[in-house]
């Protein structure tokens, strides 16, 4: 599903000039879960930035279902984004004036979902996500995990090949993390591709395979299953 | 999709009082003020648009020209001749109407009162399409001694507007006539030149137009009602060639018997529509409510300042604010939201905010309109914002506003690139040069405003307090015409029998100008003047060459004349005691100069002294006396003034007026400026500040974290205070240098309209300099405070 060879992004400011990828290499199949491990800074956001088609790559080719998207104008990307990816963040990233019903409900209005069409898709998954109770609240007024599982509803709500994870259970307290842990592991046995970048080893165990990677290499590969 | 946006708009709009408050309190004004404006505007226009026939009426006017064809005056005003003649001799102009305005004495249940009146010519319905009542339109001018009433004149005299067939009594010269009321229209629009009370035939005098000395008497408004399809500029053509062959005879005379060679007239009509807001060509004589275009522009000018500093506002503190909604930017964008779905999205909260500040701007409308028509000299009501064409401009207005305000933020916004704001690497603009330039602007504008209103203030108080070289307190101005000699002796004897009255003097009534010869053939034009002896000395102006008149010296009420300063100046008279001054124009009437006065303005400061001679002439007559009254009295001066008029002149109209007063009611269109200029000055910087309010609370709070190390690094709150006001007000200062030269040209433009006006100095800048730094100062130092007392552990922790 994700072919990508030889990858670079640098970072620029006036001054200095950061490499943020170095020729980075690495294939993800259908169906797999691949976790991305590495200290801070080595690169493992910019891959998922890029991999979501949120930035660009300064070098090497990032093919997405065999199609070279590298070079995709960004009405394009954000046309491939929104019917293929789902995102979830550490920080959750939930709009904070809108209910959770809202927010999951948001991808399904930007890919023209009729509303009728809508209310069934948001219900199914915030019931599937065990929120629906929540349907009417603000993300302020629930908990880290509540906020963690609107996200990931958010995410899989437009049925979405690939789920990209940045630190999901970085804010999260253990049990709160390992039920998002749990969530994304069933939506993969249900056939999504997932990326996750991580710090947390015992995240990185429900992966079937785990990338490290240090200053923009990867290091070394490992297959947990 | 919508929906989600408005959605989003609202809660995002709750959950930011402050800066919605702002937008919406600052649009609102904006809109308020422009709606305000459309109305005035499209009341300006509306003027005399009523009538049927609008589009073929015309006012006879022409172009005063000298022997090379220059224009020296222009003239609204046409006497006799000019309608039933050209009415006559130019086929396209089917009929005319003449209306004379005058004041005429009208009996109402035994009180005399003078009311205006109307004399028009029979077909005044016919081309002027007022409403009746009741009564033939057709005839009911026709008769001598009828009258046509308006409703409100009807009620006022006899209760009812059902009054057809009863009479009024009018004095005709010294006797009461009855008028039988042949007529009553309905009120005259507001909005209409023409508005009468009272009309009464004026008659068709066969000596009075057989003599073509009269193509030279002007003193009334000619309209015609020109046939479909007329060819205006042929209609002219054939007037003007008209008049130069007819009155051909009466032009020579004209040059042999009074010199007078050089006056010419081009005759022209102008579109009754064109009339209201003609200055050269004014609404005058009897027509009512000319107004200058400029008070249109001026009031558009402040009502678009206003509205646009609202905008920029709106712009400076989205921009501002963006930093906090910049996530929900990189939000929408990552789950799928196209650049184009959020610049509507943003243009839509906009529109959102700006539907609030609609909806607040008809309150303000309506709570502000009884001061606007007291301002602008208006009728106006809210009822008049119920038509289409309106409702449609406002709307427009709205849409132009929602886009003026939401564009720009809109494409900012929604240009955010997601990794940045999603990563908090994303740190807004640079030096930030737009909203800098903004604020900049929106000062230039408030500085220029609070400047020019002090510039209108000090010159007002000139005018106002300026010495007009005689004493005009204590003094009341009773009228009567004619008042005999006779008549003005007894009136005297009478008033100085209590002890509330000081001194009595009589004058002519009006203001009268003519000329005379001197040095031979100078012709001088100037004021004249018929007073009595009492009178220079009594208004306290000085003689400072020869003597006043005296009753020691019979020949002074018949050859003896004074003069002042001005006068003797364009005479070119060095000794002006015992100079001639010539009536050649009848019969070589000869004057002698006997005194000089010290200049005083018998006018208002808004004309120069003009040359003025002073005669005590018996065949003039007199019109007014000046009483000086004892001020102490008042009261009782006023009531025995009063008594003996009435016992004395049963038969006349009582009115009285202080000549204080009077004159400061010259200056109405001057204090029309001042409060104008005052209230846009106060909303504009109102505007302005709670922007630059705004300002500071963002960016007070987007230095946080800056402000906590300072503080933990030593700053004290002094210092924190002048870190954050600091940088506004470099941009407030730089804004008042840019006003300055722009109002010290623009202010000098206006001030050279006036004869006597105040010089600028650059003190009237160092106050204004000093205000408006003090107001933007306050504005943001209070923020700056707030943020610089509050604790650095708080403001680090929370960063």
């Amino acid at each position: 599903m994700i072919k990508i060879k030889d990858l670079e992004k640098y970072y620029r400011t006036e001054e200095v000039q950061t490499v943020a990828l170095n020729k980075l290499s690495f294939e993800v199949k259908e169906g797999e879960f691949v976790a991305v491990m590495g200290p801070s800074g080595c690169g493992k956001s910019t891959l998922l930035n890029i991999i979501g088609l949120l930035d660009d790559p300064d070098g090497g080719s990032f093919e997405f279902n065999g199609i070279e998207v590298s070079g995709y104008k960004e009405r394009q990307r954000a046309n491939l984004r929104k019917h293929n990816i789902g995102f979830v963040f550490q920080s959750f990233n939930l709009i904070d004036e809108l209910t959770v019903f809202e927010n999951v409900e948001l991808p399904l209005i930007y890919t023209g979902v009729k509303p009728a069409e809508r209310k069934r898709r948001v219900e199914e998954v915030l019931e599937k996500m065990q929120i629906m109770h929540r349907r009417n609240h603000f993300p302020q007024q629930l908990s880290g995990g509540q906020q963690q599982r609107v996200a990931v509803a958010r995410a899989v709500v437009n049925d979405p090949k690939l789920i990209l994870a940045d630190e999901p259970t970085g804010n999260l307290d253990s049990s709160n993390g390992n039920e998002v842990m749990q969530l994304l592991t069933e939506l993969n046995e249900q056939g999504t591709t997932i990326v996750m970048v991580t710090h947390s080893e015992h995240d990185a165990k429900y992966s079937h395979r785990v990338i490290r990677m240090l200053d923009g290499h990867k290091v070394t590969e490992s297959l947990l299953v | 999709m919508i929906k989600n946006y408005i959605i989003t708009a609202l809660r995002n709009l709750y959950r930011n009082k402050i800066y919605s408050s702002i937008n919406i309190l600052g649009l609102s004004i904006g809109l308020a003020c422009s709606m305000l404006i459309i109305l005035y505007v499209k009341d300006e226009l509306s003027f005399d648009r009523f009538h049927e026939n609008v589009d073929r009426v015309y006012r006879i006017v022409s172009d005063e020209v000298d022997v090379e064809g220059n224009v020296t005056n222009k003239n609204s005003h046409t006497g006799a001749l000019q309608g039933p003649l050209f009415a006559e001799h130019v086929p396209e102009i089917q009929t005319y109407v003449r209306i004379q305005s005058q004041h005429m004495d009208i009996r109402i249940d035994n009180e005399i009162k003078s009311e205006e009146l109307f004399k028009v010519d029979k077909d005044f319905f016919k081309i002027f399409s007022f409403p009746m009542i009741s009564g033939n339109p057709e005839t009911c001018l026709t008769q001598p001694f009828s009258i046509v009433l308006s409703q409100d004149m009807a009620i006022k005299i006899f209760g009812t507007t059902d009054v057809l067939g009863r009479s009024v009594m009018l004095k005709d010269g010294q006797d009461f006539q009855p008028y039988q009321v042949t007529g009553v229209a309905k009120n005259t629009p507001i909005n209409s030149t023409v508005r009468f009370n009272i009309l009464i035939p004026q008659q068709l005098d066969e000596s009075e137009l057989s003599n073509r000395m009269n193509w030279f008497n002007f003193f009334q408004n000619t309209f015609v009602l020109l046939a479909k399809n007329a060819d205006l500029t042929k209609v002219e053509e054939k007037m003007d060639a008209f008049y130069k062959s007819d009155s051909k005879e009466a032009r020579d005379r004209m040059a042999k018997e009074y010199g007078m060679t050089e006056a010419m007239e081009n005759y022209k009509l102008q579109q009754l529509t064109d009339i209201h807001l003609n200055t050269e060509l004014p609404a005058q004589n009897g027509l009512t409510s000319a107004s200058n275009p400029m008070y249109s522009y001026l009031l558009s000018g402040i009502a678009l300042f206003i509205l646009l500093i609202a905008c920029i506002n709106f712009i400076n503190l989205t921009v501002a604010r963006s930093v906090k909604r910049s996530r929900e930017i990189g939000i929408r964008k990552v789950i799928g939201g196209e650049r184009r779905q959020l610049i509507i999205q943003f243009l839509s909260e906009s529109f959102v905010l700006c539907g609030f500040a609609f909806l607040l701007a008809i309150l303000l409308l309506k709570l502000s309109l009884p001061v606007f028509n007291n301002l602008g000299n208006k009728a106006l009501s809210f009822s008049y914002l119920l038509d289409l064409k309106l409702i449609l401009g406002y709307l427009l207005l709205f849409v132009i506003t929602g886009f003026l305000a939401g564009f720009y933020p809109a494409i900012v916004l929604s240009g955010y690139n997601p990794v940045e704001t999603l990563y908090s690497r994303f740190n807004i603009g640079g030096k930030n040069y737009l909203q800098k330039s903004l604020v900049v602007f929106q000062f230039i504008l408030a500085s220029f405003m609070i400047m020019a209103t002090l510039v209108i203030y000090s010159q007002f108080n000139l005018l106002t307090e300026m010495e007009l070289g005689y004493n005009d307190q204590n003094l009341v101005e009773v009228s009567k015409y004619p008042f005999e000699r006779s008549e003005l002796e007894t009136f005297t004897e009478q008033l100085k029998k209590d002890q509330s009255i000081i001194d009595i003097s009589g004058k002519n009534g009006g203001s009268w100008f003519t000329a005379a010869k001197v040095n031979g053939e100078t012709i001088l034009q100037f004021s004249i003047e018929t007073v009595d002896e009492n009178f220079i000395p009594m208004m306290e102006i000085p003689v400072i060459q020869g003597r006043n008149f005296s009753r020691d010296f019979p020949s002074d009420s018949s050859n003896s004349v004074l003069v002042n300063e001005t006068f003797a100046k364009e005479a070119g008279w060095k000794d002006p005691i015992g100079e001639t001054v010539n009536f050649w124009y009848n019969d070589n009437e000869k004057y002698q100069v006997i005194g000089v006065v010290k200049d005083y303005h018998f006018q208002s400061l808004t004309n120069k002294i003009r040359p003025q001679l002073f005669t005590m002439n018996m065949r003039n007559e007199m019109g007014k006396v000046f009483i000086k009254i004892n001020p102490e009295k008042t009261t009782n001066a006023l009531e025995h003034i009063e008594s003996t008029f009435k016992t004395l002149y049963p038969n006349d109209p009582y009115n009285y007026v202080f000549t204080e007063e009077q004159n400061l009611r010259s200056y109405e269109q001057e204090s029309k400026w001042k409060q104008i200029m005052l209230f846009g000055a106060l909303l504009t910087i109102f505007v302005s500040c709670i922007g630059l309010f705004g300002l500071t609370v963002l960016a007070a709070e987007k230095r946080t974290k800056e402000i906590g190390i300072r503080k933990v690094l030593g700053a004290s709150v002094n210092t924190v205070v002048a870190t954050l006001t600091k940088d506004f007000l470099k941009l407030v200062i730089l804004a008042l240098i840019v006003a300055i030269p722009i109002t010290w040209l623009t202010a000098g433009k206006w001030l050279d309209n006036y004869p006597y006006r105040i010089e600028i100095n650059w003190q009237l800048f160092v106050i204004a300099g000093i205000l408006i730094l003090l107001i933007a100062v306050t504005t943001i130092s209070f923020q700056a405070v707030k943020a610089a007392v509050s604790n650095p552990v708080k403001s680090l922790r929370t960063e």
